[in-house]
């Protein structure tokens, strides 16, 4: 080799090097590029980042692009899946890479909750908004943290029994509106061949529907403060009756024979199908999840209808478990105002009523919103008189509780554990959650 | 005759008696910098950390995680659900690791012959290895539903007494997604001993058949021998991706019903992902990496053993 040849491969080997270091320390943040201008020039009026989940960015499309036609203001939205977003939100906060607004969940439900970030000093206070005042109580309790408004309700959703009309028809059956009903009306349905209640148990997600709906009756409206006393110690899901007529009651249509057989092994979707065939006649779910049911059904939404979950044989006291779904303001956002801003859009009353239709679900905010759908008509009575309560598990402390009650719930189900001995597990975990 | 090759001289180049004088070059190590960098980066650096909040509590704040020194390890050996998770881990790991490499072995012998059929069974053997594991799972879960394809097609032919809730009853869910973990895999190992059997001469099976020997004879003592250098393959990638397995499991069961079909794998997501345990769920990844090198390291060393000896 020449001492020019050598020469020439020092000099390709230097730049090489200088390249590669200086691609490494940018992507690792050592070097600061500065791409805050766009090339378009189109950040007039600001630009709002979003991380939200695939419903919300469903919802919010319309609504987004109404804005930015008012505002000028750009709002970026970027969407997952809500098992996807709650595992990279946490990441994203953590480096400082987090949108302005982001999707967060009610209570201290997972590691990105509003609770939970709130008291790590994540989000924004947003305390100062007019909307907050149109909050609902059940919504209240869940977006504020230590007196501060810390969450916005894009909707709502409420857990109600679905049922297949015609097989109630056809069994000659009225909606019960009662326990004792609800075990009648199942006694008949299994007497005419039907499996009463589709309980598509496979993963737990439908069984914790069960778990929340009874609460909502038989505790909640006893004693509204039992969280407090669940967190202060003075008493515990295992010696608290409440907790354990939840159970109770769910044992008692598992051992009539009225839910699903092989329920463990049954996937939601096969469950709704089941209903919409008319081999089951209902099965409990969260309102979001009725389009899908109506959609396995050549009749649409025609084909069902609803009711609030009784849980006792009084039937003014059935209560609906009702769950906000948030967006709050990032802590550390670029433009916070800007993100403040977009949520009083949102707040609207025509842009709350614009949300809820376009999505089939209940508006985040009171604000005397008419539906166009007359799906979720049965449970709006309860929700005007104030009969509805935030899901159980929103305010345990943290999301361990609520696995626990899925996994050792399976087994409870299953019969290879007591009820007590499922709730002293789940309180085993709300103790080391407070912790 | 003996033949002895030499290497010729280059011409221009030093001959024999020429002390060859080497001037040692940067330029190689320069060039391998920037790979050096690269490789820190992406893999020693995250490796490393990693391992450091194995003693932590971190749970995914900004701020400085706690150090709890052996905490999470303790934890993860007397917590029922962790042990019950390394219990189904090992169980995944034996019986697909020995079932697999039978079945694999069986097809691959019963394959290398002359039937016309050979290359579109090995296609359809060997198909279901190349599917994503997550659609394998989703495929599965729908067939194994006690509604489903498998349970009709039992009652269909009267065999009804056998169907099961094959993925809600927690005495058979284990079983079963093991089943499923065979059937996919199956056939890679089935490839890897065709390509073994390639490299046995058939003149050795004809001199051992002229010898007397009979065909479980040959098989036993020509065939498998010479396959020791695939079977070390086989054994070894089964046996490893059986250990880290997690896709089929939780398409298929999320570790249920209960905790009857929770691999260490998936605990470890859910500790992270769903609970924010990032410290604990590091210090299950660390176990996981030890238990996988050190059956990786036995395995190979009796592996190597056997194909001296043979």
């Amino acid at each position: 080799m020449t001492i020019d040849a050598r020469s020439r491969v020092r000099r390709t080997a230097t730049a090489t090097l200088a390249a590669t270091l200086t691609t490494a320390l940018t992507a690792c943040g050592f070097v600061n590029t500065d791409d805050s201008s766009t090339e378009d020039g189109s950040d007039d009026g600001g630009t709002v980042t979003a991380y939200v989940n695939t419903e919300q960015n469903a919802g919010l499309a319309p609504l987004v692009e109404a804005y930015q036609e008012e505002t000028g203001t750009t709002v970026d939205i970027s969407s997952a899946n809500t098992d996807e977003l709650n595992q990279q939100l946490r990441v994203q906060l953590t480096s400082g890479t987090a949108a302005d607004l982001i999707r967060v969940s009610p209570g201290n439900s997972s590691p990105v909750a509003a609770g939970v970030l709130g008291r790590e000093g994540e989000l924004a206070d947003l305390t100062d908004a007019a909307w907050t005042a149109d909050l609902s109580d059940d919504t209240r309790a869940l977006a504020e943290v230590d007196g501060q408004v810390l969450a916005f309700p894009v909707s709502r959703n409420a857990i109600v029994m679905a049922y297949n009309k015609q097989v109630f028809a056809d069994a000659g059956l009225e909606v019960p509106t009662t326990w004792s009903e609800l075990v009648a009306a199942c006694q008949a349905l299994a007497d005419a061949g039907v499996t009463p209640i589709a309980a598509p148990f496979q993963g737990g997600i439908y069984f914790q529907f069960w778990v929340y709906a009874l609460a909502a009756t038989l505790v909640y409206p006893e004693n509204p403060d039992i969280d407090e006393q669940l967190a202060a110690g003075e008493t515990t899901l295992a010696t608290n009756a409440a907790w354990g007529e939840v159970f109770a009651r769910i044992a008692e249509l598992r051992d009539a024979g009225f839910l699903s057989e092989g329920m463990l092994g049954l996937p939601p979707d096969q469950g709704l199908q089941s209903v919409a065939t008319g081999e089951s006649a209902m099965v409990l779910l969260v309102s979001a999840g009725l389009p899908q049911l109506h959609g396995y059904s050549d009749q649409g939404a025609e084909a069902f209808d609803v009711f609030a979950l009784p849980a006792s044989d009084d039937a003014a006291s059935t209560h609906v478990p009702v769950a906000p779904d948030f967006l709050a303001v990032n802590g550390a956002a670029e433009d916070p105002d800007a993100a403040l801003a977009f949520l009083e859009f949102l707040a609207q009353p025509e842009n709350v009523e614009a949300y809820a239709n376009e999505m089939g679900v209940l508006p985040g905010l009171d604000v005397g919103v008419s539906l166009d759908s007359a799906t979720l008509d049965p449970i709006e009575p309860l929700l005007a008189e104030g009969r509805s309560v935030g899901y159980a598990n929103y305010l345990w402390p943290n999301g361990d509780v609520q696995q626990t009650m899925l996994q050792s719930g399976q087994e409870w189900l299953d019969g290879a554990i007591e009820t007590a001995d499922l709730l002293t597990q789940m309180d085993a975990e709300y103790a080391r959650g407070q912790s | 005759m003996t033949v002895t090759l030499r290497r010729p001289a280059v011409a221009g180049g030093p001959g024999p008696g020429h002390r060859r004088v080497r001037r040692r070059s940067n330029v190689p190590y320069l060039l391998v910098v920037p790979a050096l960098v690269f490789y820190a980066f992406v893999v020693l650096v995250p490796t490393l950390t990693g391992a450091g909040y194995a003693f932590t509590d971190w749970a995914g704040r900004r701020g400085t995680p706690g150090f709890v020194g052996l905490d999470n390890f303790t934890e993860l050996f007397s917590a029922p659900a962790a042990r019950s998770a390394l219990r189904n881990t090992l169980i995944i790991a034996v019986s697909t690791t020995v079932v697999q490499t039978l079945i694999g072995l069986a097809l691959a012998l019963a394959l290398h012959s002359s039937l016309a059929s050979r290359n579109v069974l090995r296609t359809m053997f060997f198909a279901p290895a190349l599917l994503p594991p997550v659609i394998i799972g989703f495929l599965w879960q729908y067939i194994l539903t006690p509604a489903g394809p498998l349970n009709d097609a039992l009652g269909s032919v009267g065999l009804g007494g056998l169907t099961q809730n094959w993925l809600g009853d927690a005495s058979v869910a284990l079983a079963s997604v093991i089943a499923v973990i065979i059937w996919q895999n199956a056939g890679l190992t089935m490839v890897i001993y065709l390509a073994g059997l390639q490299g046995v001469p058939p003149e050795l099976h004809e001199a051992a058949a002229i010898d007397g020997a009979g065909r479980w004879q040959r098989l036993r003592n020509v065939t498998l021998p010479l396959l020791a250098p695939a079977t070390t393959i086989a054994l070894s990638l089964t046996l490893i991706g059986s250990l880290k397995l997690f896709d089929q499991v939780y398409v298929m069961t999320n570790g249920g019903p209960g905790y009857a079909t929770e691999t260490l794998s998936v605990v470890m997501y859910k500790e992270a992902f769903v609970s924010g345990r990032y410290g604990y769920s590091t210090a299950i990844a660390l176990v996981l990496t030890m238990i996988v090198f050190a059956f990786a390291l036995l395995q190979l060393r009796g592996l190597r053993r056997y194909e001296v000896r043979q």
